[in-house]
């Protein structure tokens, strides 16, 4: 009567412990297999999306994905996902600079998907190497603005002739150093492969896939994976982990952002120059003068 | 008895908080920060001689050297002429400055007998990027007063890429195609303009399309050494002589040739620039543009014009005027 409570309580006790040691083996197995993963593994290479129009809002978070990058020590190299045809010429530099202060420490790759045109390639110039598709767009070097600029009414009170209205000349030199400044920057990363004169890149032509590969802009046809895993090859990383860093907020939200960041949506109609005219001009290393319908219309098809 | 019980707990308390947070915030003053090394990159990656444009040199004046006595210089206002006054305005101020008269065609004044009226009464004539073309009878008169020693002066843009400007360039559709059936003003005339700009990648004033040009043979390319032309285009001459040549690397927009292209010429008494934005105020002293502008005003006045010519109508004649082909230099 006495022993038989004592032993099912000893069963019950034993079923207890083998169900809690599941329950804790299933929360722990995942961070164990992590932790063996992870020390099987070399180190990890970061995926980084610069995609839609460079703006300074865009290359903030490219910025500081490149800078935890560099400060993450499990981070080997980086790859640079790059779909965009360009932007605003200061936040090009920007990303242009931190790239190159990225790619100073560790491998970095550019694998363009799209496009990857104007300020877009002047910011991965300093990849290590540069992957794009057959159908992919890049080149495209050279800056773009508007003229003179509107005079403004006498309502307007200005404390200087250049206030707020540059001349057309004084537009001109800006422009012109801004593509010196570009140009130079192709001849100097691409250098050694690039088949082109300095005078052929300032031309500001897109090439497609396989002749950016052939001249120079580019290195080698790949996709994405091919990148990723060249890029952890040049790190010396056999096995590697993976992580993706995808833009911080929406589409949407995004192009809001860098729409009033380059100020593209502000314009005024002018009489002089028979068309509209930005307000507050930006320069754009965009690839605007370059659209020709049909070849995207074969491609779609 | 409570409170005692309760002290050597609290006093571990303390002691253990303060070991802990007073080492995490010890030991980095003793391991050193984490903050990296930053390399000037932005200025280690530019190259300020590489980039810095200066800015064109202006100086010199307007000069003439033409000591003829007053001349009537008609400018076209009727044909759709794209010329702003500003540019107009170096030009005139040249002619007004040396004592000739500076004479607007308008649109009424142009119709029938009052184009040649205006004509008759003056000893130049200055045609700038016409919109609108001319009728037979213009052109007629035009001719006859080139003929008789009036001067004609025919300034050409490449045509615009707005929709408002004029595509439908007289002298851009001479060439191509003549206007209302007729050959137009300038190939009447020996001169013609092709299509598409002018620009070089080598040598150029702070952009590609602001090309050079030099010096050939002719009045109007005395004392220049190098012009600015900005957006120009290409004219050529049937037998008269290149005034200005852009330099060499210089290529055509359509078709991307390297060649000598002439941009500015003269046959006999017309001459034909291929641009009119070395007019404006901030082009006009820039290279030796003023020694240009000046030879150009020196041309419209050094004419010896037949007076009272185109000569009025007379009854014979008829349709016969617009047949001649020939250019008259």
């Amino acid at each position: 009567m006495k022993r038989k409570p004592s032993a099912a309580s000893a069963k019950e006790t034993f079923v207890v412990a083998i169900a809690a040691a599941v329950l804790v083996s299933a929360v722990l197995a995942p961070v164990a297999y992590d932790y063996g993963s992870s020390t099987q593994s070399d180190g990890t290479v970061s995926v980084i999306t610069v995609s839609g129009t460079i703006s300074a809002t865009t290359v903030d978070g490219i910025s500081e994905d490149l800078r935890n990058a560099r400060t993450n020590e499990s981070v080997k190299a980086v790859v640079l996902k790059v779909d965009s045809g360009g932007g605003a010429v200061a936040p090009s530099e920007r990303l242009y600079l931190e790239v190159l202060r990225t790619a100073e420490q560790m491998p970095v790759v550019a694998s363009v998907q799209g496009t990857g045109a104007s300020g877009a390639y002047y910011g991965m110039l300093p990849a290590d190497e540069i992957f794009v598709l057959s159908s992919t767009q890049i080149g495209s070097v050279g800056v773009i603005g508007s003229g003179g600029s509107v005079p403004y009414p006498d309502s307007v009170i200005r404390t200087g002739p250049d206030k707020a209205q540059p001349t057309t000349d004084q537009r001109e030199r800006t422009v012109e150093s801004l593509k010196r400044q570009f140009v130079g920057r192709v001849m100097e990363h691409r250098g050694e492969n690039i088949s082109l004169s300095r005078e052929e890149v300032a031309y500001a032509r897109t090439y497609l896939g396989p002749e950016a590969v052939q001249n120079g802009y580019a290195d080698r046809i790949g996709a994405l994976p091919t990148a990723i895993d060249h890029a952890a090859e040049l790190a010396g990383m056999e096995d590697y982990d993976v992580a993706r860093q995808e833009p911080p907020s929406s589409l949407g939200l995004i192009l809001l952002a860098s729409q009033t960041d380059n100020g593209t949506e502000i314009y005024k109609r002018s009489d002089r120059t028979n068309g509209l005219v930005p307000v507050t001009g930006p320069l754009m290393v965009d690839e605007v003068p370059y659209h020709d319908p049909e070849v995207t219309g074969n491609a779609s098809a | 008895m409570q409170a005692r019980e309760l002290t050597g707990p609290a006093v571990a308390f303390v002691v253990i908080v303060a070991v802990v947070v007073g080492g995490a915030a010890v030991v980095p003053l003793v391991t050193g920060g984490d903050t990296p090394e930053v390399t000037n990159l932005a200025e280690r990656q530019t190259d300020l001689d590489a980039v810095r444009v200066d800015p064109a040199e202006e100086s010199g004046e307007i000069t003439m050297d033409a000591d003829a006595e007053s001349k009537t210089i008609l400018v076209d206002r009727a044909h759709g002429n794209e010329l702003s006054d500003e540019k107009l305005s170096t030009l005139t101020a040249a002619l007004v400055e040396n004592g000739h008269e500076v004479r607007f065609v308008t649109q009424e004044q142009a119709r029938g007998q009052a184009w040649n009226q205006s004509l008759r009464t003056a000893d130049a004539l200055l045609v700038a990027n016409p919109g609108r073309p001319y009728t037979s009878e213009q052109l007629a008169g035009v001719r006859a007063f080139n003929e008789a020693g009036g001067r004609v002066v025919l300034l050409s843009d490449p045509a615009s890429g707005s929709g408002a400007s004029a595509v439908t360039s007289l002298l851009g559709l001479s060439v191509q195609q003549p206007a209302s059936g007729g050959p137009g003003l300038s190939s009447s005339l020996g001169v013609a303009a092709r299509s598409g700009y002018l620009f070089n990648m080598h040598e150029y004033q702070h952009n590609f399309e602001s090309v050079y040009a030099t010096g050939g043979s002719g009045s109007l390319s005395q004392g220049v050494d190098r012009v600015v032309f900005h957006d120009a285009r290409a004219v050529t001459t049937a037998d008269g002589q290149v005034a200005l040549s852009a330099i060499e690397r210089t290529r055509l927009s359509t078709t991307r040739r390297a060649d000598t292209y002439a941009v500015a010429a003269q046959s006999g008494d017309v001459a034909i620039v291929g641009d009119t934005d070395f007019l404006a105020p901030t082009n006009a002293y820039v290279a030796d543009n003023e020694a240009f502008v000046g030879n150009l005003a020196d041309f419209l006045v050094s004419g010896q014009k037949t007076s009272n010519a185109p000569s009025p109508p007379s009854p014979e004649r008829g349709e016969s005027a617009p047949t001649r082909p020939a250019p008259t230099a």
